[in-house]
């Protein structure tokens, strides 16, 4: 019985399936909010409001042509959008999301989860040079150097709520917030809008969506994708969305934590909209930066903030 | 332009064009480049060669109206007027004051849809599709106008020889008075907005240089030139149509940058605001066009016009009958094209697509092509069962 329920969960809810519903539906949200912000209506005929847009999109290229080039590493080319689309669901599995512990949790699955975050971009790399596309190649650099600016600032942050519930446990600073009575965000503001800076450069969004700039280097390292493995790789990076709301939620945002207990999954999901809110809101305002603009803007601003909430979160604690 | 030898060092290559997304048509630039600075750049025309010149010459004089409105979509109103002064002159016809000044309103109201949308087309080239479409909802505003006008918004299809084929009514009048207040703002928002948001002029600012010498030396007309701070502006030095009777200023700027480039554009729809302000107090009553015989006698003739991206310049030499004898258009991206290469070298690939742009490319306007041997000098002429012919065994060996 215990394998049945343990499957259920996996496969159901909060499960995989929980979760792809989940990343179509962030997709249609934060294309309908950008179309809103930029006086448009965004998808709109597929589905009440546009709603199946995103499951319609998924479906329509996994049925098209799949194309690999002659000059391609097929290995690499063939299991990169798949591990793109896994590594995400890996992440989630340890991310409290109907109740106040992950699927599967232990002590420093935080550290496993940044992990996660790394090796997408090791897989995105790998995905770049395996499609040897010249516009391929310029978009994985990019990915690359573009990683070395975000993540110090993104792993300093995300340490702050592990520091302030003495765990380096996701489930375990979930709880810890449900126990005090407090969000994170409340003590860590400066610790949450680091967060979420980095998390936008890490999901590729404007103004950090330089390693797919569209008019600089036609698709970046998704230029020689198509078919099956270009629709593995948008559920990837919608999962990608997922992961890294319902990380912040988790971290900074209390979780499943509400004010009418026994609700948890609607409460997450609450605030995980709030979150795409914002992801939504920052893409819209800004010209894209160049990379070099923007590895100096994360070591100048966005490090010494991390740290600086670091200190303030030790100096508060002791 | 020639093809550049190719060197056999191991610098990387990116191709711009000739599909690309940040080209709304075919051209081809290729970049050499290192890391993400570019090295040196190639440019090669011809890719949307449509040979107009070439029909121009077979035709009349009135099917080449439509002919001529249709070498470019967005001046399509600069090049008909250009084409229609020079014939006018030919013909020794003075048009009515009254053509002169729909002729300039017109002209104008198309220089702001141009501007907004090469705004637009800036604010998508770096990343910042929100006020792209913003630019774009605004400039709905003119194309609307331009409607009114002419019953389209693209290819108006306004100037005809010895006049302009539709009159402008009192209501029409009314209706632009109003609509240039609402652009007229909306610019000066968008230059507030240009100017606060760091983000946008992180982008524009020093990128894309063009030294004013090098600007004069490579003969670069327009927004381009007058971004060196070059007070160059046919509208002044040589008026046309109504330009003599109105007073408006030449905007400069001095940083040589694509961020000069955007705000000589911003000033200028401030400034044809107030050119058709002006239009409308004191356009005179009368007729709007003069009747024109089809035969022209013989001459020669070069016509020049301030289009939205510069100067625009044909030449026209006529026979006797009712087709032009010869017929040529320099189109001001043309002019442009040297200057682009100068600009280009030495910055980021990241720039490549808001610099192209910064020079308001349309090349459409501009294509042609002429075969010549690098190494003897050579020049010649194909004829298209040749052209065909050369296609096939170019795709054999390839």
């Amino acid at each position: 019985m215990a394998t049945a329920g343990m499957i259920i969960r996996v496969v159901i809810l909060p499960g995989i399936l929980l979760l792809c519903v989940l990343a179509f539906l962030w997709e249609w949200l934060d294309r309908k909010f950008v179309a809103r912000l930029q006086k448009r209506h965004g998808p709109l005929y597929t589905g009440p409001a546009g709603i199946l847009q995103p499951l319609a999109d998924f479906v329509k290229l996994l049925a098209k042509e799949d194309i690999e080039t002659t000059e391609a590493d097929k290995p690499l080319f063939r299991i990169t959008p798949v591990l793109l689309l896994a590594l995400p669901l890996v992440g989630l599995f340890f991310i409290p999301i109907a109740t106040v512990t992950g699927l599967a949790y232990f002590e420093g699955d935080l550290i496993l989860v940044l992990f996660v975050f790394t090796l997408l971009v090791i897989t995105i790399f790998y995905a770049g040079w395996g499609s040897a596309d010249r516009f391929s190649i310029v978009g994985v650099m990019r990915s690359t150097i573009q990683m070395l600016a975000y993540e110090v600032p993104l792993n300093l942050a995300l340490i702050g709520p592990a520091l302030a519930a003495r765990s380096l446990s996701i489930s375990e600073i979930v709880q810890w917030q449900s126990a005090n009575g407090r969000w994170l965000i409340l003590s860590q503001p400066l610790g949450f809008a680091v967060a979420l800076i980095s998390l936008m450069s890490e999901l590729e969004l404007t103004p950090f969506d330089i390693p797919e700039a569209e008019t600089e280097i036609v698709a970046g390292w998704q230029t020689e994708f198509s078919g099956r493995k270009l629709a593995l790789i948008r559920l990837g990076e919608d999962m990608d969305l997922v992961l890294a709301s319902s990380l912040l939620v988790a971290l900074y945002l209390g979780g499943p934590d509400g004010p009418v207990p026994g609700l948890g999954l609607l409460w997450f999901l609450i605030k995980a909209v709030v979150v795409v809110f914002l992801f939504s809101n920052l893409r819209a305002v800004f010209a894209r930066f160049r990379i070099d603009q923007m590895v100096n803007w994360c070591w100048k601003y966005l490090v010494p903030a991390a740290i600086g909430q670091i200190i303030l979160t030790e100096l508060l604690l002791a | 332009m020639p093809e550049q030898q190719p060197s056999l060092d191991d610098s990387f290559i990116i191709p711009i064009g000739p599909q690309h997304p940040a080209l709304k048509e075919f051209e081809y630039f290729e970049l050499r480049v290192d890391g993400e600075e570019i090295i040196d750049v190639s440019v090669r025309l011809g890719y949307n060669h449509r040979g107009i010149e070439k029909a121009i010459e077979s035709r009349t004089y009135t099917q080449n109206l439509y002919l001529i409105e249709r070498i470019c979509g967005i001046c399509s109103h600069a090049h008909t007027t250009c084409y229609c002064q020079a014939i006018e002159e030919l013909l020794g016809v003075t048009i009515p004051d009254r053509a002169r000044y729909i002729r300039t309103i017109v002209a104008e109201l198309e220089r702001i849809h141009s501007h907004l949308l090469w705004l637009g087309i800036a604010a998508h080239e770096i990343g910042f599709d929100t006020l792209f479409m913003y630019i774009w909802a605004d400039r709905e505003i003119v194309m609307d106008l331009l409607e009114l006008i002419s019953g389209n918004r693209v290819n108006y299809a306004m100037n005809t020889i010895g006049g302009v084929t539709r009159d402008m009514s009192p209501e029409l009048l009314d209706n632009i008075r109003e609509g240039i207040a609402k652009l007229e703002s909306r610019a000066r928002f968008y230059k507030d907005l240009c100017v606060e948001e760091g983000s946008v002029m992180q982008r524009v600012v020093g990128v894309g240089v063009l030294q004013p010498e090098d600007a004069l030396h490579l003969c670069a007309v327009g927004p381009t030139l007058r971004a060196c701070g070059i007070a160059n502006d046919l509208r002044k030095d040589d008026p046309y149509a109504a330009y003599d009777a109105v007073s408006f200023n030449v905007i400069t700027y001095d940083g040589c940058d694509v961020a000069s480039r955007m705000f000589v554009r911003i000033d200028e729809l401030i400034e044809s605001v107030r050119v058709i302000d002006q239009c409308l107090h004191c356009m005179p009553p009368g007729p709007h066009k003069v009747k024109v015989v089809r035969k022209v006698p013989s001459g020669e003739v070069v016509s020049r016009v301030e289009a939205p991206r510069g100067e625009l310049i044909h030449y026209a030499r006529s026979n006797g009958t009712d087709q032009p004898e010869r017929y040529k258009v320099r189109a001001p991206t043309l002019a442009n094209m040297p200057a682009l290469r100068k600009m280009l070298v030495g910055g980021y690939i990241a720039d490549v697509p808001i610099v192209i742009a910064g020079i308001d490319p349309c090349f459409g306007c501009l294509d042609r092509m002429s075969l010549v041997d690098v190494k003897t000098g050579r020049n010649w002429i194909w004829s298209s069962d040749q052209l065909r012919r050369h296609s096939l065994t170019w795709r054999q060996q390839a």
